[in-house]
Order: C-alpha cells, then structure tokens, then sequence
C-alpha cells in the first residue's frame, strides 16, 4: 500500500540522527510514567534493555508524554481529567514549569511538541461546550499563546504528520464532564473521528468510520514516516460484539480496518490500549490489557501474523527490531519478528503509554 | 497465513477460583433480570393503552401509568448489555443525559413539522433516539414549553407514538430475553460468553456501572461545583423523579449485589450493611427533584448520600470483584 522504498530511506535517517540534548541524561530511548510501590507516581526514562536511566516525581497518576525534540525535556500529562502538565528538565531531574489548564479546559493525556521545539500542543476537553480544543502553548516561558477547535468530540492522541507541520488527531467522540468523573454522558450520539488540522486549526481531513461503528473510540495513534496513520481503538457498543480495534489510514483513502478472527477477537473485551509501528514499518501491534495480548498485523496484506499473551500489557513503542512493550506488573519486553521476550523487570507497575524520544515515527 | 500464539510468561492470572457459578447465575437470571423486564413489558403497555385512551398531559391515569413504567425502567436500567444494547433500545427508552438538548430539538422537530413519521411504530423507531423513551414523553407531558406547543391533536398522537414505541422497546428487549437467558446461564461455543467467569463478570460489571452511574450522573451532575450547584441538571426533575431515581437503583441494584455474592456470607453482609445505608439516606431525604442542592444545607445532604454510594462501590470493587476473576491489572482497569 505505499513505496516501501521510500519510507525506509525516511526511517534511516530518523533513527540515525542521535538528539544532543538528551545524551545528558544517559540518552533514554523511552519515556514512560509509572506508579512506584512507595505510592508515588513518577514519570521514567528507559533505554532499550529495560533500565530505568532517571526517574522523577509527578503530582498525580500520569498517563503519556511527549520530548523536546531538541533538549533533555520531557512534559508529563496527568491522566484525565487532569488539569496539569510538568515539563521536566531530564538533565537536572528538576521541573522546570507546570502548565494549568485554562478556567473550562482538562488536558486528555497527550501532546506533541512542534518540530522546531517552540510551541507545545494539548489535547483539550472545553467541557462546558462537550467540544475539543488543542492548546498552543509558548515552550519558552510555556505560556497559552493560543487554542483551536480539534474537529470532534474528546480528542485523545496527537501526533505530527512527517512533513512536521500537519496534525492528526484522535478525536475519540466520548463527551465527559469533570463534575460526572469519567462517566461517558454522549454513548448513543458519539462520532469519533480522525482529523488531520494545520497548526492554524484549519481542517485538512475528516475521517468517520461507517455508521455502525459510531461507537468505536478512536483513541492512540501512531505514524509511519511515509505519512501511513494506524490507529487504536476502544468499543463502547454492545459486549457481544467484537469489532475491529486497529485501522489503519492514509490521507485521501479510507480508512482500512483490522481484525483478528473473531475467536481471538472476542478475548480482548473491545479495547487496545496502545499502537505502535515496527522499526522496519513493516508490521503494527496493538496492545489489548484486558485480553492480556498483543496483536501483531503485516501493514501490506492486513493479515494477523502474531498474537503474544502477555498480563497487563499496555505500553508499545517502536524498536529498530520490532516492538518494545511495557506491562502493569512491571516487565519491559521485546518482539522482534517471531520472537518475544522479556528484557527487564521494574520494581513499579507501567502506565498505559510508552514514548519513543528518537522517534522512527 | 495461520496466527501463532506465544506465551510469554507465566504470569496470565489464572482462572481466579475454579468455583461453581452455574446456581448463582440461574438465580440472577431467574429471579432478577427476567422478572424486571416482565414487569417493564407490562407496565408499558399499560403507558401506551393509557395514552390511547386520554392523552391530555394532566390526565391522572395517564401520568399515574407513566410513573408506574418508568419505575420498571430505572429497576432494570443498570442491565446495559445484550438485548437492551440491539439497535440502540436501552437510549431509545431513556436518552439521558441529554448535554446538548438534543431531546427538546428533536421533539420541536417533530411538532414544528407535523413529521408523519410518528404514525407508524416503524418509521418513528427510525427517528433519532433523543426524541422517544420516557424523557421525551416526561417533555409532553409536564414541560410548559411542549404541552401547548403546535396542535392539540398532533401532540396527543406523538404522545401515543412515543408510549407505543416504549412499549416496543420494552417487549423486544424481553422477547430477546428468552433467548439471551439460556446463552448467559450456560457459557461457551454458542454463547457470548466463553466461560462462566465472563458471564459473572457481566453481571458484575452491570453492578459496578449502575452505582457508577448513580453516584456520579444522577447525583452529580445536579450538584455540579460547590460554587455552581445545577439543580436544573437533575434527572426527570419535571415530574419530581429524581430522588425517587436514586432509591429505585439502590434497591435494584442491592437486590443484585446480594445474589452476586451469595456464595461469600461476610461479603454479602458487607454488602448488604453498605447498601443499607445509603438506602436509609436516600429514603431520609425530601428533596424530590434535588432542589435543595442550590443551598448548604441540601448539598451537604447529597454529598452524603454520594459518599455513602461511594462506600458501596469501594466494598464491591475491593471485597466482591476479586472473588470473581477481575483481571485487577493497572491498565486493563483504567479504561484511557
């Protein structure tokens, strides 16, 4: 579905290019959040064996992160309906400013940094409208410098398309209200949508699936450097169905959705967690905790080529051999093209999102 | 190309507790989910006669039928699974909460148009879900924007359509029932449900979600912010149902909770003494449509009985959902 050549030729020279700022700190391929058995909650750098290179302290549960694509910083989003973000200086182990949302705005979790490393996006609930927004915040003193509408309902994931300037957002669909915590208050009407957005906020690209998924959540993303989107998604419909959760998109297509055969569809109780390309682009894995599994698909004919039982997995990140996943009980793994194994075990219990730094993506 | 499964470890949860479930399911069934939706069926039916025969919004059998069917509705509305989930018809009896009005547009809609859709049971189950069930027939009926809004006669046949439609959903869901009960009670090849953990975890999981649902939308979605009460929020505040919501789903749902923990006497007790309590709140208050949240006094007293609802789910999520195989992990409950 695309030229292999050419999104190879892209990821070489992705992964080559080391990032200075961050050999400081021990060069970490990933960041991740994690709740630690002293009860703290603290955001980690790991390398790609599985060793935790820093690790420092967040104010509540996180959920994903995002680096500086030029220095040793890192910002941590709460999970939501978090109302803070740290930015964290990696280097010193220091926080370094802390970002509140706006009167009427949660964070959802996510952001992406732009490409020169000067401004910060959020994905943002402006709850009293049910709408989403994406704030644009100044990384030099980060403050608010601005904010657009997402295209949709509780946008989730962002990520920056590989000609660095253009979005694409997950916008989930699912309308909360902090005064209702996470209860889901839109079921019946949710439109979930993937919309790519210029960072002026002007909609290049709606993307809907078919009526009867309505009720599929599109929630994590990731990116192939040649620009092909795969994305996760979580049902909220009926529990006897077992639709699609992985789709994959490229811009001006349909969408192209996933499935294992429903056997092992049926186990995964209609949610992925967290999606990731292969280091060679080749593959996408979705990680599913509540079927304890990952499913792995060849990206050229949509065919299931794995599937890896694992407790609790949830984080996935790519690796110059595969995957690289993180667990709920700990453990650091790897899968590479039909083997997986265990790197490491973390006295700590991982939260939902492992972040490359140098990202193939 | 066949899919090839790797274990990586031996750290799957096991099969929690290799324990009988089968009578405990039965009796769930038996004695708590098919007679809730018999009772809907007939007490729905009766909603749609009575409109037949009287369909000014101040009749007292009208209104007297419309309490008794949406009573039955709340005593089942945790059960959102399997046949109320078919074609969307646990929303299209009970759209709310409705954040963006979309209720009250669908039906000005309906009246400003003389939409004909509503004269046959097919087309207006085509209409959109905001527009039927008993939050739109509670807009009829009791809100002085909708009782003399266009003619007389359409609204008396929306009402009609809208209690008919009620009462379809109501005997779909039951009718389906007959089918869903045996695959619920017997797990495996031709059941959704491949073992009889999942099918407890069903049940559990209703549990959960329906003492979820009523500590944090129906009670507070009205008590919004300490600075910002929203009595207007309330559910079904026009025909002073709210609080009565509340007690409905306590009772419903310790009725569950009790037959869920049946085999396990000290969590059952735990139970019960939670539910007890929160149900003695609720039973104290006198605040119909939750009014007095706009005051110190009547927020206070809320927040009591959310707390109190709060303590239940903490008893069940800790004692009783162990006992039932949870998968427990960090990540498989955190739903983000």
């Amino acid at each position: 579905m695309t030229s292999r050549r050419s999104f190879l030729a892209g990821l070489a020279a992705a992964s080559l290019a080391p990032i200075r700022g961050w050999s400081a700190v021990g060069a970490p391929d990933y960041l991740a959040a994690a709740l630690f058995p002293d009860g703290t909650f603290r955001l980690a750098g790991l390398d790609m064996g599985g060793d935790i290179l820093f690790s420092l302290p967040l104010p509540a549960r996180g959920h994903a992160a995002a680096a500086h694509p030029h220095h040793a910083q890192a910002v941590a989003f709460a999970r939501r309906p978090g109302t803070f973000a740290i930015i964290i200086d990696c280097a010193t182990g220091t926080q370094t400013a802390v970002l509140e949302a706006l009167k009427g705005r949660h964070f959802y979790g996510h952001g992406v940094f732009s490409t020169d490393g000067t401004r910060l996006l959020t994905t943002e609930n402006d709850f009293e409208t049910g709408q989403g927004v994406i704030g644009v915040w100044n990384t030099d003193d980060y403050t608010r410098i601005g904010e657009f509408a997402s295209g949709g309902v509780g946008p989730h994931d962002m990520r920056l398309m590989p000609d660095g300037r253009t979005l694409v957002v997950a916008n989930g669909g699912i309308e909360t209200h902090p005064e209702t915590g996470r209860t889901k208050l839109n079921l019946p009407v949710m439109q979930p949508r993937l919309t790519y957005l210029d960072q002026n906020g002007r909609v290049l690209e709606q993307v809907e699936l078919p009526q009867e998924l309505h009720k599929n959540s599109i929630r994590h993303l990731a990116v192939r450097p040649d620009g092909l989107i795969g994305f996760a998604m979580q049902w909220q419909g009926n529990t006897s169905q077992h639709p699609p959760l992985l789709g994959l998109h490229r811009s001006g297509e349909k969408p192209l959705l996933l499935s294992a055969p429903d056997a092992e569809q049926s186990t995964l109780h209609g949610y992925a967690g967290s999606i990731a390309f292969s280091g060679a682009g080749e593959t996408v894995a979705i990680t599913c905790p509540r079927g304890n599994a990952v499913h792995r698909f060849r990206v050229a004919d949509g065919q299931l080529d794995g599937v890896f039982l694992h407790e609790d997995v949830c984080g996935l990140g790519t690796a110059s051999n595969g995957f690289v996943f993180t667990s709920g009980t700990g453990v650091i793994g790897q899968l590479s093209t039909n083997k997986a194994q265990i790197s490491n075990r973390a006295d700590c219990q991982w939260d939902n999102h492992l972040i490359p730094i140098r990202t193939a993506a | 190309m066949r899919a090839f499964v790797l274990a990586l470890s031996l750290t799957l949860p096991l099969g929690a507790y290799a324990q009988e479930r089968g009578p405990i399911l039965s009796d769930a069934i038996e004695a708590h989910i098919l007679p809730g939706y018999a009772r809907l069926t007939e007490t729905t039916d009766a909603l749609a006669e009575a409109a037949q025969t009287d369909c000014n919004p101040t009749s007292v059998s009208l209104r007297t039928a419309y309490h008794a069917a949406f009573d039955d509705w709340v005593s089942v509305s945790h059960l959102r699974f399997g046949p109320s989930e078919a074609e969307d018809r646990a929303f299209a009896l009970a759209f709310w909460p409705d954040t963006k009005g979309f209720t009250p547009k669908a039906l000005s809609g309906l009246i400003a148009a003389e939409d004909t859709a509503i004269q046959s049971p097919d087309t207006f189950a085509e209409t959109s879900v905001a527009g039927r069930g008993f939050f739109s027939l509670e807009l009829m009926l009791y809100d002085p924007r909708f009782t003399d809004q266009g003619s007389a006669e359409y609204r008396c046949a929306l009402m009609q359509a809208i209690t008919a439609d009620i009462n379809r959903n109501a005997m779909a869901i039951d009718a389906d029932w007959a089918g869903y009960a045996p695959a619920l009670a017997n797990p495996g090849e031709n059941s959704p449900y491949r073992s009889e953990d999942e099918a407890m975890q069903e049940l559990y999981k209703a549990l959960i979600t329906g003492l979820e649902f009523t500590a944090d939308t129906r009670l507070g979605r009205p008590m919004g912010t300490f600075d910002r009460p929203r009595p207007k929020r309330a559910e079904a505040r026009r025909s002073d149902r709210s609080l009565r919501h509340v007690q409905l789903s306590l009772t419903t749902l310790c009725d569950l909770a009790a037959r869920l923990s049946a085999d396990h006497p000290d969590i059952a007790a735990d139970l019960d003494g939670a539910f007890a309590a929160a149900i003695d709140r609720a039973q104290s208050l006198n605040d119909p449509a939750f009014a007095g949240v706009a005051n110190l006094q009547g927020r206070f007293r809320l927040e009591a009985l959310q707390q109190s609802i709060n303590d239940i789910r903490v008893i069940a999520s800790t004692e009783l959902g162990p006992t039932l195989g949870i998968n427990a992990g960090f990540n498989s409950l955190d739903g983000d």
